[in-house]
Parts: structure tokens; C-alpha cells; sequence
């Protein structure tokens, strides 16, 4: 059971935890809170890369585990989940023990096999999708880049986007030339004939920014300086020209001047 | 031979570019995974395995159990390549991660305790280690090095101690005779201050950076 730990504990908890030296219940809480909270998300993952860079020890990987490896590809389909059933004992050790029942191994031979073309259906569909994820993952891949480069612009202004019981739901960043990004958000996926909208405040307008579609990923903008707030409704697929709807989430644009760099 | 392989020709894959496998990025060498190409996974393992090795290896003191965590990790990117997301930083960290919790759950599993005493046993051997000896081989270990020399003694300690060592914060507190909050805060500092120095090292750490 993760403990219920303010905002300021679990930032506190965020390096120890980057390390993997947490207890599991706080481990826990962390994760939760990961999911809704980009700016903790993005902390934990540059410790891990200032922590990768120590572990950069150039030693060689050993003897014969490549062998191992490249032997446990051909043996089990790859769609099985290996996580558990990797075969880890060092190849000196495999082929002392044999069958005490050949019968049992036949039995399971033949399971195997059965096995084995129930899953070549199955493979072809997970291929498909773990490279769309892949494709998808590659082609944000220089947005996000451009998008982290924005936060740590020093005249960033950062807008947190938060649902009307006060829960954050994702982050903006706008830059002091109007460009802005809509950083990784934590909406729920909408229905097929819906859309996420963005929209910037000015006085009292409500301006489309752009379509965010039904799972909305890093995306560009561009707004007016003196953008009060940002806003995103749940609108029909296509979108709209102006909304009555009230926001989703809502996050209000800080003075222009940046507090600190 | 450890590195080919009769998986599909580059040509056979839309969303893999037809360059050689050694010019390939990291990602893109993982949708080649995800085409289930073996010599993508052997190309991935020739950039990435010995740091994926040491690194167990130096939590677990124990070089059997380092190869296991070295299969492991591979074998996870070869069954679940999704898992790894390029918003998240690059495959080197990823599988580092992965190598780093991997090698702390053994080390924190039932039945360990035996496991953990001969380790620091075998460290007690070595006269311990430190993160200046950890980095001392490397092409960047210099600015690594003057990186790390930037750190306050008490923070290099606590990260060398939940890092190198597998401990949790609140172990480090006990060994350390100091409170527990006070470990979790020089944790975190530490890394923000190796991060800023490693930064103004010039020292590409590939994420978030532009």
C-alpha cells in the first residue's frame, strides 16, 4: 500500500528513488505520482542519465553470453514472456540434469510445439503493434526533444494544466516568442468520434490553438503574448470554431517575467 | 557467430532505414528489434553490454549472477522492446536502469542475506570502492572525475553507497550514523550538482538536452 505523501516528500524521495533505493511502498507512491506530474517524471529520468554517465565503467561483457542469449531467441517465441522464464543458469551448468521421465519430456515437447503455432498468430499482430509504439515512440522523438530544450529556456513560462478538482493533468511550456508545447499530458483517451481542443485565453477569447486528437502526445503551438490561459475541451472529432464547453483542464499563463532562470 | 543473422533483410522493413547496422541509432536499431531482427539485438548488445554487465557486477560483486542480469536485460529488450520509450532518454540509461534494478532485487530478494554477506565480504577484500575508481578507465572519465570531485563528501557518499552499493536510503542512513531525511535529501542534491557540472563539462548526456 503506497503511503500518501505530499507533493514536497515525494520530490524529496525522487533521487534516492532514480537509484532504486527506495522501500517498495514508497516506490509505489513515487509511481503514482510520476503519472500525473511531468516536471517529476522529467527529474527522475535526468538523475538516471547522470547516473548512467557514473556507470560508464568500460569493462567487456563476458564470454558466452551472447551465445546464450542468441540461443534462447531461437529456442522460445518471442512472444512468450521471458522476463520469468529466462533460462539463467551458466551453459556449464545446463545438461547435467536430464529428464528423469522421457515420457514427461515427450509430453512436453509436444506441448511446446502446440504452443509455439498458437503463437506465430499472435506474433504477427504484437509485431504490429510494438512497432507502432516503436515508429510513434522515434517520430516524437525530435519534438519532445525540441520541447525539453524549451523548458530550460530561461524565459520559459511553464503552465500547469490541471482538472477543476485541482489535479494535474499535464504541462505546457511557452517560449517568449509565442511558440509553446504541450508536454506530455495524463488525459484520458477519448471515444473514436472525439477530440481534444487547445485553446489560449486572450481577455475574454477563446482562441483554437489546435486539434489534439484523442490521446494527445508532445505537441507545437503557437499564441499570442499576452495569453492569459490555456485550455483544452473535449470536443466532436474534427473540432470546433468556438466552444461553450467548459475546460477539461485549464492552466493560467505566469507573468511574462520568469521567476527564476 | 555471434553477430548475424538470417533475420529479414533491411529491405523487407518500411520503418527501418536501409543503412548498415553500425551507423544505425540506438532507436532506430530498436524498431529493427521490434522486427525481430537478431542482428539488430547482437548490434545493441555490442554498444551496450559490457556498461550493462558492469555495472551488475559491481552491485552484486559476483560475476555469475551479473551474467544473468546481462541475459536478462537483453533478452527483455528483444521480448519487450516497446518498453523502451525514446521520450525517456537513451537506450544506454534504459538498459542501465534496468541492469541497476534488476542487479538491487536479486541483491533484496528472500533468501539473499547469504548472498549479501559474502558480497561485502568480497568488497571488504577489495579495500571497497569508490566512484573515482569506478570511472578512472573510461574516455570521458576524466570529466566524470572532476565532475564527481565537485560533490561534497557526504552527498558522494550516499550516492556511492545507493548506487554502487544497492542500498536503500534508509540503510545508507544506519551506516552512515546521519538521519534518513537528511541521506534523501544529499541523494538528490548530489545528482542535481553532478548533473550541473557534468553539464557544464560539456559532457553530452543525450536527455533531456536538445
Amino acid at each position: 500500500m503506497a503511503p500518501s505523501l505530499t507533493h514536497h516528500e515525494l520530490e524529496e524521495l525522487l533521487g534516492a528513488y532514480a537509484l532504486d533505493a527506495v522501500d517498495p511502498d514508497e516506490a509505489e507512491a513515487v509511481e503514482l505520482h510520476l503519472r500525473e506530474c511531468p516536471r517529476c517524471h522529467t527529474e527522475v529520468l535526468t538523475h538516471r542519465e547522470v547516473a548512467a554517465s557514473l556507470a560508464q565503467v568500460g569493462s567487456a561483457a563476458p564470454e558466452g553470453v551472447w551465445e546464450r542469449i542468441a540461443g534462447s531467441l531461437e529456442e522460445v517465441p518471442p512472444k512468450l514472456d521471458m522476463a520469468r522464464v529466462v533460462a539463467l543458469k551458466p551453459r556449464r551448468e545446463i545438461g547435467g540434469g536430464r529428464p528423469r521421465n522421457w515420457a514427461v519430456a515427450a509430453v512436453s515437447i509436444a506441448a511446446a510445439a502446440a504452443l509455439v503455432i498458437g503463437v506465430l498468430g499472435v506474433k504477427l499482430i504484437d509485431q504490429d503493434r510494438r512497432l507502432r509504439t516503436l515508429t510513434a515512440a522515434v517520430d516524437s522523438r525530435s519534438l519532445e526533444t525540441t520541447a525539453m530544450a524549451a523548458l530550460v529556456d530561461g524565459a520559459a513560462r511553464r503552465v500547469q494544466l490541471k482538472a477543476l478538482d485541482d489535479k494535474l493533468l499535464g504541462e505546457a511550456v511557452m517560449l517568449a516568442d509565442g511558440s509553446g508545447y504541450l508536454l506530455r499530458t495524463n488525459l484520458p483517451t477519448l471515444p473514436v468520434d472525439r477530440t481534444y481542443q487547445l485553446w489560449a485565453i486572450v481577455g475574454e477569447d477563446r482562441i483554437s490553438l489546435g486539434i489534439l486528437g484523442r490521446e494527445p502526445t508532445v505537441t507545437a503551438f503557437k499564441a499570442a503574448a499576452e495569453v492569459r490561459a490555456l485550455a483544452v475541451t473535449d470536443e466532436r472529432a474534427g473540432g470546433v470554431t468556438t466552444t461553450d464547453k467548459p475546460p477539461v483542464v485549464l492552466g493560467w499563463v505566469p507573468a511574462a517575467k520568469p521567476r527564476s532562470a | 557467430m555471434p553477430y548475424t543473422s538470417a533475420a529479414a533483410s533491411s529491405s523487407e522493413d518500411p520503418d527501418v532505414p536501409g543503412e548498415p547496422l553500425k551507423e544505425m541509432s540506438d532507436q532506430t536499431l530498436v524498431v529493427a528489434i521490434g522486427r525481430w531482427r537478431e542482428d539488430a539485438l547482437a548490434e545493441a548488445y555490442r554498444r551496450h553490454a559490457g556498461a550493462v554487465f558492469s555495472l551488475a557486477r559491481r552491485v552484486l560483486s559476483d560475476l555469475v549472477s551479473a551474467e544473468e542480469v546481462l541475459q536478462e536485460v537483453f533478452l527483455r529488450l528483444w521480448n519487450q522492446p516497446e518498453k523502451f520509450d525514446a521520450e525517456r532518454g537513451s537506450l544506454r540509461s534504459y538498459l542501465l536502469a534496468q541492469s541497476h534494478g534488476r542487479a538491487v532485487d536479486l541483491l533484496r530478494s528472500e533468501g539473499s542475506r547469504r548472498r549479501r554477506e559474502e558480497r561485502e565480504a568480497r568488497q571488504t577484500a577489495e579495500a571497497g570502492y569508490d566512484l573515482e575508481r569506478e570511472v578512472w578507465d573510461l574516455t570521458l572519465a576524466s570529466r566524470v572525475k572532476e565532475a564527481v570531485a565537485v560533490l561534497p563528501q557526504d552527498e558522494r557518499c550516499a550516492i556511492e553507497l545507493a548506487y554502487f552499493g544497492g542500498h536503500t536510503y534508509r540503510e545508507v542512513a544506519t551506516m552512515l550514523g546521519q538521519p534518513e531525511g537528511t541521506v534523501k535529501s544529499r541523494i538528490r542534491a548530489g545528482l542535481k550538482r553532478l548533473r550541473s557540472a557534468l553539464t557544464a563539462a560539456d559532457l553530452d548526456l543525450a536527455w533531456p538536452q536538445a
